[in-house]
């Protein structure tokens, strides 16, 4: 029952910049940076799980709200754990855990670390 | 399960000092049991009038079922026209599904219903100023404590097991939930610990130790020891607990030492601070 180091990770504040990107800054001094579209990519919810894991369709018809950019609407804190994300097309089932927002950073630190694993080891 | 449009906001309940989740990863440990007399005890420490807000509550989370109005000698459903709810009992104010629906029916609700029954009763029902609310938790680590970690503001948990392994597995379980979901662990209580007979001879019937060494294994405290008393089960069945009618037995005495030790963990704990709000 060991407690990950990123367990006791805390956000100290969250902004936007620009109109595509989230800033998360954390309790050990991290900056992390996402895009949207890569928090979207990565929901966590039930549905979008399975929808990553079946094969791509090439021929799968696009739904009217697929076709407006994609923006967040809201970002409520849920207990004290996670935060889940509104979007423009109505999805908000994705409850991106801390631990999980964490291992999400697009910074160029955890890129590099994402992309070469023994490397970072 | 999620509720549809996902879980809500978070609740606030300025009336109330401190929510403790009283859970367990099995059932039949005596949670409810535990639940009960507990409230009883910390009522006995701060009685209305008394302590910051004063008073005690105690919530019946099982939804589908629901121990409290047995234990605490509710009979009948209420009829919210003539009878407000949270109903008092022994100085507690209480609140269950059993008040609303007859013993013999069933309640087949997928979770989205339990969440919004959960929510109402936090919000919709008249707590008043309290110093403790108990929250008796179903077993398990489901949608009910999934609502509960989600949207109320909850001080801490007290995890019940009883001695045996096959119990002790499960309440692990239920100790890892809270700490995935940072809700503070206030400690384990072993219930049916053990028989003292008259000769005062300790029998540990469940095998001995197990709750203290979850609590060591897993760096929470170990809160105490409830023994094992026939007196239990039939004050729990005449709906009047052990803590209120025989308050000098062993088992009361030991309630109201897990009382004591539960309100020095909460002064001892700290939440965390509440996550940061984004504006987008």
């Amino acid at each position: 029952m060991s407690a990950s180091g990123a367990e006791a990770l805390t956000p100290v504040a969250l902004s936007k910049e620009g109109t595509d990107r989230l800033i998360i800054q954390w309790s050990d001094g991290h900056r992390s940076v996402y895009t949207w579209q890569h928090l979207r990519n990565h929901c966590p919810c039930a549905g979008c799980r399975e929808e990553r894991s079946k094969p791509p369709d090439p021929f799968r018809i696009l739904k009217p709200s697929e076709l407006i950019p994609l923006a967040p609407l809201r970002m409520p804190p849920v207990g004290r754990y996670a935060y889940k994300i509104v979007w423009s097309d109505g999805h908000d089932s994705g409850i991106y855990t801390l631990e999980h927002l964490r291992s999400l950073c697009q910074c160029p630190q955890c890129s590099v670390r994402a992309a070469h694993p023994a490397q970072a080891k | 399960m999620q509720p549809p449009g996902g879980p809500p906001q978070k609740i606030a309940l300025p009336n109330i000092h401190h929510v403790i989740a009283v859970a367990s990863g099995k059932g039949g440990v005596g949670k409810s049991t535990v639940a009960a007399n507990l409230a009883l005890a910390l009522a006995q420490i701060s009685p209305p009038g008394k302590g910051e807000m004063g008073g005690v509550g105690l919530l019946d989370a099982d939804i589908y079922g629901p121990s409290v109005p047995i234990m605490l000698g509710v009979r009948e459903v209420v009829d919210q026209r003539t009878t407000p709810l949270p109903l008092e009992r022994y100085g507690l104010k209480l609140m269950s599904m059993g008040f609303l629906v007859p013993p013999v029916q069933a309640v087949i609700w997928r979770g989205p219903m339990v969440h919004r029954a959960l929510v109402q009763f936090l919000t919709d029902i008249n707590w008043g100023q309290l110093d403790y609310l108990v929250i008796d938790l179903p077993p398990g680590t489901g949608d009910a404590q999934l609502t509960l970690t989600q949207t109320a503001p909850l001080s801490g948990a007290v995890i019940v097991t009883t001695p045996q392994d096959v119990a002790l597995i499960d309440a692990r379980k239920g100790l890892e939930m809270f700490r995935q979901v940072r809700v503070p662990v206030l400690g384990i209580v072993e219930n049916m610990s053990y028989f003292q007979g008259e000769d005062g001879k300790r029998v540990h019937l469940f095998g001995h130790g197990g709750g203290q060494k979850l609590a060591a294994e897993a760096g929470v405290s170990f809160l105490g020891e409830i023994p094992i008393d026939p007196r239990v089960s039939e004050c729990g069945d005449q709906g009047e607990p052990i803590v209120h009618k025989y308050p000098d037995s062993g088992v009361a005495k030991a309630y109201q030492a897990l009382a004591a030790t539960v309100i020095e963990q909460l002064g001892r704990t700290d939440k965390g601070p509440e996550l940061p709000e984004v504006q987008l």
